[in-house]
């Protein structure tokens, strides 16, 4: 009964992010219509002569070209931020952990600052190599917190937060100090320090969406081993798992996902920790659902979060960051106090 | 080694670093015993346990389950062999069922459903170690009894022909010590190896088959508690004088100052 119901609840999220994804795409400085949205897809999916085409060209034009690559990278980056929450949550057995704890987001930060500060003309930062640097930055990071927080060849999760704080702290500082030397360029960084989807296409999507959706499948197969692991590492070891390799695996994945989001993101914080939280209270803490369902509610909220960031102060677009903590953090207040 | 035996330590050292624990343990235990290990505080009691089961590894000497050393062994196939209570056991909301399933988990190949077959021996397990009235809740939501007893409820749904406890009965009342004590007295009975790290020699001494007494990293007495448990063996290693009492009904020690 409990795995029919959990089946369920499944299928409305997924609905609910379809449907979100037509209307997203469906809203904004020039209205077209949902239905029209979804008919111009089936056109693109059945072939172009099977759908009456009911739209302009003008309108096909603003939705394949703008508004649906930027909503799909939008689920693609809610989702990969939540699943890899899911992943850190679950390896460090901490409830405070996000996808940048262990340096991702300072990594990268460091990395996408330097590039729009030093390395690319003003200007063309979004359309060129930015996602580079960033990921470079945010695999970088990674790698110097996991050797820090490496013990004796084991790793101990309390290390290695306190090693990402550490890390974080002088990444962001090394950020604030180019950011003073440099000014030209700060709108570009203090935008992307924030956590912003304008601007994004195709392009973006395709370089994200590998990475995100591969490393999002694997934590589904990690996830009976996650299970065993919250029971602690005695008895997960006595239960046949060998703890250091599962906890180096999990953390390159959940590594991988959220370095490629925030590549081409930037910073948007709060999803991977409000989504997994919200979610485990909805089903409980077995990891194949949990992750299965944060990821479409992560989707569906940045999916929503980013229509409003570019619509309700239209033309003025907020970076969709502010918008994920004015929303969720009310949010996952009223979940706390409720649960 | 020695025939029949199914836990061997042959000569085990073990230190910390350069800080030494377990000096020179050589003993053997046989099948169907419930062992008690007893101590003082920090005499390597716990080491022992997980030596057996390679959560630590011997500096010196070799551990043998079955005749094989346990580092031969694939840490699934010692998951089929071995199951570990450890002392303080992490919990999370699953519910008791959902919990005691993991036990299984040594057996199943990461996914697909619960079969019957392991439905049914969680069931069981639930019900041996007293736990079915409350299967359905959270295990966050029990009390500290409960929580333990969940927690034997997923050892013995492993399935094992050796279970490890390191004080089992730590935190609970003498109504869920005295169940918990008679379950292993009987799975022993019944043919598996219990051993447990307990702090209550009185228990030690009504319901173990064999005890172990460590003090400082070493074997200093091993056998029946009505034989090992002597006045002297207590002043000796715990530095209490008692007097030599034994039960009306039993004729088994009992260590009352």
């Amino acid at each position: 009964m409990r795995t029919r119901s959990g089946v369920l609840r499944g299928v409305v999220l997924l609905a609910v992010l379809l449907v979100s994804i037509l209307v997203a795409a469906a809203v904004g400085s020039v209205a077209i219509s949902p239905v029209n949205v979804g008919r111009m897809l089936l056109s693109r999916i059945l072939g172009f002569d099977s759908i009456e085409r009911t739209w302009t060209a003008a309108e096909e034009l603003i939705v394949m070209q703008v508004r649906l690559p930027r909503v799909l990278l939008a689920a693609v980056i809610g989702g990969g931020l939540s699943a890899a929450g899911v992943l850190f949550q679950g390896i460090l057995r901490n409830p405070l952990a996000d996808p940048y704890i262990i340096g991702v987001s300072s990594g990268a930060s460091l990395g996408a600052a330097a590039a729009l500060l030093f390395f690319i003309p003003a200007g063309l930062g979004w359309y060129g190599t930015l996602p580079l640097y960033a990921f470079a930055g945010a695999v970088g990071a990674t790698f110097i917190v996991y050797r820090v927080g490496l013990m004796h060849g084991r790793l101990h999760p309390t290390n290695l937060i306190l090693a990402g704080v550490a890390v974080g702290a002088l990444f962001t500082a090394m950020v604030s100090f180019m950011m003073v030397f440099k000014i030209q360029n700060l709108q570009d960084v203090y935008m992307w320090l924030m956590g912003s989807l304008s601007g994004r296409g195709w392009r973006q999507l395709g370089a994200a969406a590998p990475y995100v959706l591969a490393g999002s499948a694997v934590a589904v197969l990690f996830a009976p081993k996650l299970d065993v692991y919250l029971l602690g590492e005695e008895t997960a070891h006595s239960l046949g798992i060998d703890v250091q390799r599962l906890q180096k695996q999990v953390l390159a994945i959940g590594a991988l996902i959220a370095a490629a989001c925030v590549a081409v993101s930037g910073v948007i914080g709060f999803v991977g920790l409000m989504v997994p939280h919200a979610v485990r209270i909805w089903i409980g803490p077995k990891h194949t659902r949990l992750t299965v369902y944060a990821f479409l509610a992560g989707a569906i909220f940045l999916v929503v979060a980013d229509t409003l960031a570019r619509t309700v102060f239209s033309p003025i677009e907020l970076p969709v960051g502010i918008v994920t903590a004015m929303t969720g953090g009310p949010f996952f207040i009223y979940l706390m106090r409720r649960s | 080694m020695h025939e029949g035996r199914l836990i061997e330590f042959d000569r085990v050292s073990f230190a910390y670093s350069s800080e030494p624990v377990l000096e020179d343990l050589a003993f053997g235990l046989y099948p169907g015993q419930f062992v008690g290990i007893v101590g003082p505080n920090g005499a390597g009691k716990s080491t022992v346990l997980k030596l057996m089961n390679r959560l630590l590894a011997p500096s010196k000497g070799e551990v043998r389950i079955a005749g094989r050393s346990v580092s031969e062994y694939s840490l699934k196939e010692l998951a089929r062999l071995i199951a570990f209570v450890p002392q303080e056991p992490e919990y999370f909301p699953f519910t008791v069922r959902e919990l005691v399933t993991l036990g299984r988990s040594p057996y199943r190949s990461g996914y697909g459903s619960v079969s019957p077959r392991d439905a049914e021996i969680v069931e069981e397990a639930m019900r041996e170690a007293g736990v079915v009235e409350f299967a359905d809740r959270p295990v966050d939501q029990l009390s500290g009894g409960e929580r333990q007893r969940v927690t034997v409820a997923r050892a013995l749904a492993q399935k094992t022909p050796i279970l490890l406890l390191d004080e089992p009965t730590n935190h609970l009342d003498i109504e869920h010590q005295l169940h918990i004590c008679r379950l292993l007295q009987a799975k022993a009975n019944a043919g598996m190896t219990c051993v447990a790290v307990l702090h209550d020699l009185n228990l030690v001494a009504s319901y173990c088959h064999e005890v172990l007494v460590l003090d400082l990293g070493r074997l200093v007495a091993h056998g029946a508690p009505g034989g090992v448990l002597t006045p002297e063996l207590v002043q000796e290693v715990y530095h209490v004088h008692i007097p030599d009492i034994r039960h009306p009904v039993t004729g088994r020690p009992v260590i009352a100052p």
